[in-house]
């Protein structure tokens, strides 16, 4: 029974990249969810979770391009084991931590994903749609987060309308 | 058993880690393969409800888009086709005219009629051409099934049609069989009747009723009639037949006006 948020997590993702994230792309710049999801996986919850969670996520993510398939698993079960590391022994309670983490992560994943399968000038790609993106996806982590450590409640937001 | 799982509990990690890596160098070692096999499962297990709707969405959209142009085209089409159907019905009105042959001495003007003042029957057309297209009063006005009236009003631009359902337009008229002469008159009540007629004269129903052409009006031959049915009273003298005219005045539309080339 506690493999099933993970498959939900994963159809969520396949949503994501079949329908949504053209839904919600602004010029291009999308919201990166695999690592949204395997950065909240890999802080909450244990290492192997979060391993096999992130080896999951980058087939799901390398179906797409079968080419970056190898990688996107190496780089995420990498970040994957690396940040439930840093989670035990870094104190990240405080929310610009977390997102400085996410932010490093998705930075170096747009990177590695867009510099490999793009052949425009690197600087160009980097305000063209590595930070872009990067902001982009920051949002809703930050929201996330916000909402997790009850900073950001239905009450309070009901309170504003 | 127990023991199985006591050593996997206590090599996790590097029981994870040998699997990840194998499967890694499987993939990258296979990549005509292992990769594809892999992406298949994935895809057909994940991709795949969403992949169907999002093709049934992008379908159903371009339907919507087709279903809009469709009916734009169809709104168009129907629009030319009634204008096409309208002229084609102008054109077989244009054709049947060709086959009439003015009377000699006679030029046809065609003309469009602008309004018809009509109370019962119609009485009146206003039609589109006047003195500056060289219509005057009492020129004869046909259709291609035979005399409508006479021009009774002239405007520059416009002029009064006074038809033959006019009671005050009567017209003289002549049996095209047995060139018995008579007037033709209109009555609210009766319709087209010929008049001043002799009572032991011959007529049959159908005979065709012309223009005697006596008045100076109207040429002769043109045709008014048809004798529908013929009746007299007792002691009369004078028989009165009913006639059904030639031209049916609801359905007037292109008319032409007799202009005389005789100077």
């Amino acid at each position: 029974m506690r493999i099933i948020p993970y498959i939900i997590y994963l159809y969520l993702l396949a949503f994501h990249y079949t329908i949504l994230s053209d839904l919600v792309s602004i010029y291009g710049a999308t919201i990166d969810l695999a690592v949204l999801m395997v950065t909240i996986v890999s802080i909450y919850k244990s290492e192997m979770t979060a391993f096999w969670f992130a080896v999951a996520v980058g087939i799901v993510a390398g179906t797409l391009r079968l080419d970056l398939m190898p990688w996107e698993i190496l780089f995420l079960t990498g970040f994957a084991v690396l940040v439930n590391n840093l989670s035990t022994r870094v104190n990240i309670s405080s929310i610009t931590a977390r997102i400085l983490i996410l932010a490093g992560f998705l930075i170096v994943h747009q990177t590695l994903v867009i510099v490999l399968i793009s052949g425009e000038s690197f600087i160009y790609l980097v305000y063209r749609y590595i930070l872009p993106s990067t902001i982009y996806s920051l949002i809703p982590g930050w929201i996330f987060f916000l909402i997790k450590d009850e900073r950001l409640t239905w009450k309070e937001i009901k309170a504003q309308f | 058993m127990a023991w199985i799982a006591t050593v996997f509990y206590k090599y996790r990690r590097l029981i994870s880690l040998i699997l990840a890596v194998a499967l890694f160098w499987l993939i990258v070692l296979s990549p005509g393969r292992i990769r594809p096999f892999i992406g298949d499962i994935s895809a057909a297990a994940l991709y795949y409800p969403f992949s169907e709707l999002r093709d049934y969405i992008t379908e159903l959209n371009s339907v919507t888009e087709e279903n809009r142009d469709l009916r734009l085209q169809v709104a168009e089409a129907s629009l030319q086709l009634s204008t096409q159907a309208e002229a084609v019905r102008e054109n077989g009105r244009l054709r049947d005219f060709l086959g009439f042959d003015p009377p000699e001495k006679f030029k046809v003007v065609p003309v469009k009629i602008v309004s018809l003042l009509q109370n019962i029957y119609p009485v009146a057309a206003i039609i589109n051409k006047g003195s500056n297209d060289s219509i005057f009063v009492d020129q004869p006005v046909v259709n291609r099934f035979g005399l409508v009236g006479k021009i009774s009003e002239v405007m520059p631009e416009f002029a009064t049609v006074a038809l033959l359902t006019d009671p005050s337009n009567p017209v003289s008229g002549r049996v095209a069989e047995s060139r018995q002469i008579g007037i033709v008159r209109f009555s609210p009540e009766n319709g087209l009747y010929f008049d001043n007629l002799p009572a032991d004269g011959d007529f049959n129903d159908g005979d065709l009723i012309i223009t005697s052409g006596l008045g100076g009006v109207y040429p002769a031959g043109l045709s008014i009639a048809k004798i529908d049915s013929a009746a007299v009273e007792k002691g009369d003298i004078l028989k009165k037949i009913w006639l059904t005219p030639t031209v049916n005045f609801f359905e007037i539309d292109e008319l032409y006006v007799l202009i005389s080339e005789i100077k």
